[in-house]
């Protein structure tokens, strides 16, 4: 009997250590640095400990966000932060979820798409704040790209465009080349782009691939379609979706007679990661979703990539942005609200680490101020990027309903381009469905 | 009621009652926490319109639209087709083959596991990446054997066409099904009375009379749990789509697990997406209960 009291007891105690453990917080890849997190430096200062969650914007494993972090604590030793790195496939759910649970981090380093959605859902505190005296050193695009109208909810890091990229020996060997430009801003015309397609096509090789499998990159194919007629994907005033103009109706016709004649080819099971792997491993001539860190991703020294902006009918392209930038959630405790503030101003304005992580983001500075230090002088390539920013596109990323329009794109992309359906019929259901939830 | 129990005191009954419910306890913590509990708030959510910034009352709103809403229809209907199309099809064969290697030596036998469980314990991602890379339009497996022999001029993409999509995914859906169907007839069929099987045979009874008489009886009850099993997981076939073609093209793969994961977690509309989880919680229960009786509750009686 005692022995089984004993076991009893042993059991009871196993189980209540079983239970402690799942009350302690674990995060996967989650790396505590700097700070003093006991409050032992006797220093009198309140410590404050602080969450970062961080997409790999600065690359993968550089280590990069430990430097700053250890940087950052030099200055402010009262402050400790918590890293935790997300990738951009299952970042967006876990987010939801923690977001959901009241778990969510401090600190987040996204972009606006997802940034000015949790700030119109009352996630995040106002940066308003942080932008009173910053705001005259960002031109208009970027204040507005940080803002939903009322309140800042991200603060800018770097920005760039989204391009295409090119194969240019496969254009060279399909006599392709010769609607290339490549002097000035490599601007090509709707035309260009046809016969260059249709030439690759001819000569055997798959010129490109309109993926549409998912939503991972679908900026590159909005961007394709926009431009070709000049389309514009919302109004002046970005209350709505308005995609089923005659333009983007005659783009939408034109990549589908592209497609029923072998000169583009499109891949309902492919998103942008695929397409782009296709690009470096020589299967297809063009890649739609070409930018900075993707420049970086899929490099490859057995051919040359050439960067070109997307073709249009007049001449004048009209490119997506990619801003980087962070966002404080409000998860109720002001202190860490506002360590929260002073870590993303350290990392963005900081005389030393701003430039740092401006080109350890891979993009354009986003203040004059920074701008005016020219951090890539000579490198061509970022000159070249440098100069389209005067291309840049209204900003709808940030637009009621975002998430909504997303999904019927790619699912509109897939009605026309695959299945072969009236243009017109589909663009309106995408742009019905998509205002819809605008509207609520 | 054996003689031993009966002379138990109550005293003692009731004792080792209370000891045993103790032990139940922690599970049973665990289930209503991490069961009973999300799935009340599930219940409780799906009347409300709950999403990312706030919630109201909305009645049964989210359930009248949800059979409005087309894509929900064309994602149910998937549904139903893989689990129609998976049950029998992963019972019948894991039934075949296990009836074929329970009989082989133990190296043998243990060969065939290890071959037909490989698929369930290699994670869903590599196994996922492997069948993409066979299915892929342009550098696949397939596609080279098919253009190689002269059947397609160029590459097809079997999982871009709405005609072959959700075929591909219930071919992997039936690899990565059979493993512990498999496995389980093996341990059943081996603990069918030998005795019976020999009187049978020596009383002139052919193969099939021994097997749909002697054998089939006994393994009923892993018939249906294979089969409950199965429906379960064929129902909730998430990761697959999620991971292989995003439910598409044009939803021709959506399953409702899938669609509900996008609601939720990509256009962040809780309450309607925890309308889906009710709709097909209800759904498996009606398939479940339609099973247990129709397999008469894994008895021939």
């Amino acid at each position: 009997m005692k022995l089984k009291k004993a076991l009893a007891i042993l059991l009871a105690l196993a189980m209540a250590a079983a239970l402690a453990a799942c009350s302690v917080e674990q995060s996967p890849n989650n790396s505590q640095t700097g700070g003093d997190p006991a409050g032992e430096s006797g220093s009198g200062t309140q410590q404050v400990s602080i969450e970062w969650w961080a997409f790999p914007t600065f690359g993968n494993a550089t280590g990069y966000e430990e430097e700053i972090i250890a940087a950052f604590n030099e200055v402010h030793p009262e402050i400790e932060v918590n890293l935790t790195t997300i990738d951009f496939t299952s970042g967006p759910q876990t987010l939801t979820a923690a977001i959901e649970a009241d778990t969510a981090p401090d600190v987040l380093f996204d972009a606006p798409g997802r940034i000015i959605e949790y700030g119109k859902a009352g996630e995040l505190a106002s940066l308003n704040d942080m932008f009173e005296t910053a705001s005259a050193d960002m031109s208009e695009a970027v204040l507005s790209a940080c803002s939903d109208g009322t309140d800042y909810w991200m603060y800018p890091l770097s920005s760039a465009p989204f391009y295409m990229g090119i194969n240019l020996e496969m254009f060279q060997a399909a006599g392709a080349d010769q609607y290339l430009n490549l002097e000035g801003d490599r601007i090509w015309t709707t035309e260009d782009f046809r016969n260059a397609c249709q030439a690759l096509a001819e000569a055997g090789y798959v010129p490109g691939i309109v993926y549409c499998g998912g939503q991972g990159g679908d900026q590159g194919t909005r961007a394709l379609v926009s431009n070709l007629y000049g389309a514009q994907i919302a109004n002046e005033d970005m209350t709505a979706y308005t995609m089923n103009s005659p333009e983007g109706i005659q783009a939408m016709t034109l990549l589908q007679e592209m497609v029923n004649a072998g000169y583009l080819d499109v891949a309902t099971d492919m998103q942008a990661a695929q397409e782009l792997e296709m690009f470096q491993t020589e299967n297809c001539a063009m890649t739609f979703c070409w930018g900075t860190s993707n420049a970086i991703s899929y490099h490859s020294d057995d051919f040359t990539q050439v960067s070109v902006p997307f073709p249009s009918d007049d001449g004048v392209p009209e490119l997506e942005t990619l801003y980087n930038g962070f966002c404080v959630f409000d998860n109720g405790d002001q202190a860490k609200i506002d360590a929260a503030k002073t870590f993303i101003e350290f990392i963005c304005t900081d005389d030393e680490w701003g430039p740092k992580s401006v080109l350890q983001s891979g993009a354009l500075p986003v203040t004059g101020t920074f701008e005016a230090l020219d951090l890539y002088a000579g490198n061509e390539e970022m000159e070249l990027l440098s100069s389209w920013t005067q291309y840049y596109a209204p900003y709808y990323n940030t637009m009621d309903g975002f998430t909504t329009m997303r999904t019927e794109w790619w699912n509109m992309l897939q009605r026309v381009l695959a299945n072969g359906s009236d243009p017109q019929t589909e663009l309106d259901t995408y742009v019905n469905n998509s205002n819809a939830a605008i509207t609520g | 009621m054996s003689k031993t129990s009966m002379s138990q005191s109550p005293v003692l009954r009731r004792r080792e009652t209370v000891v045993s419910y103790l032990f139940l306890l922690p599970a049973l913590f665990f289930f209503v926490c991490f069961v009973v509990t999300p799935m009340a708030m599930g219940v409780v959510t799906s009347l409300t319109d709950s999403h990312m910034g706030g919630s109201s009352f909305v009645g049964l709103r989210n359930y009248v639209e949800l059979f409005q809403d087309p894509v929900f229809q064309k994602s149910m209907l998937n549904t139903v087709i893989i689990v129609v199309v998976s049950v029998p099809t992963v019972t019948v064969f894991s039934l075949w083959v296990g009836s074929a290697i329970y009989e082989m030596r133990a190296a043998a036998r243990s060969f065939f596991r290890c071959v037909f469980y490989l698929p369930v314990v290699t994670g869903s991602v590599a196994v996922v990446v492997v069948w993409r890379w066979m299915f892929h339009t342009y550098n696949g497996l397939f596609n080279h054997l098919l253009t190689g022999a002269g059947i397609l001029d160029r590459g097809f993409s079997f999982l871009g066409d709405p005609r072959t999509a959700l075929a591909c995914v219930i071919l992997i859906l039936f690899t990565t099904s059979i493993g512990q169907p498999i496995v389980l007839y093996v341990a059943a069929l081996g603990n069918v009375d030998s005795s019976m099987v020999e009187a049978a045979s020596v009383d002139g009874a052919s193969r099939m009379q021994i097997f749909w008489r002697i054998k089939w009886p006994a393994i009923m009850p892993t018939t249906l749990y294979v089969v409950v099993i199965t429906t379960i997981n064929s129902f909730q076939c998430f990761a697959l789509i999620q991971l292989l073609t995003s439910g598409g093209p044009d939803y021709a793969t959506s399953t409702v697990m899938y669609y509900l994961y996008e609601t939720a977690f990509q256009q962040y509309q809780y309450g309607y997406a925890d309308a889906m989880g009710v709709v097909l919680a209800i759904v498996i229960a009606l398939f479940s209960a339609l099973q247990f009786k129709v397999m008469n509750g894994g008895t021939t009686e």
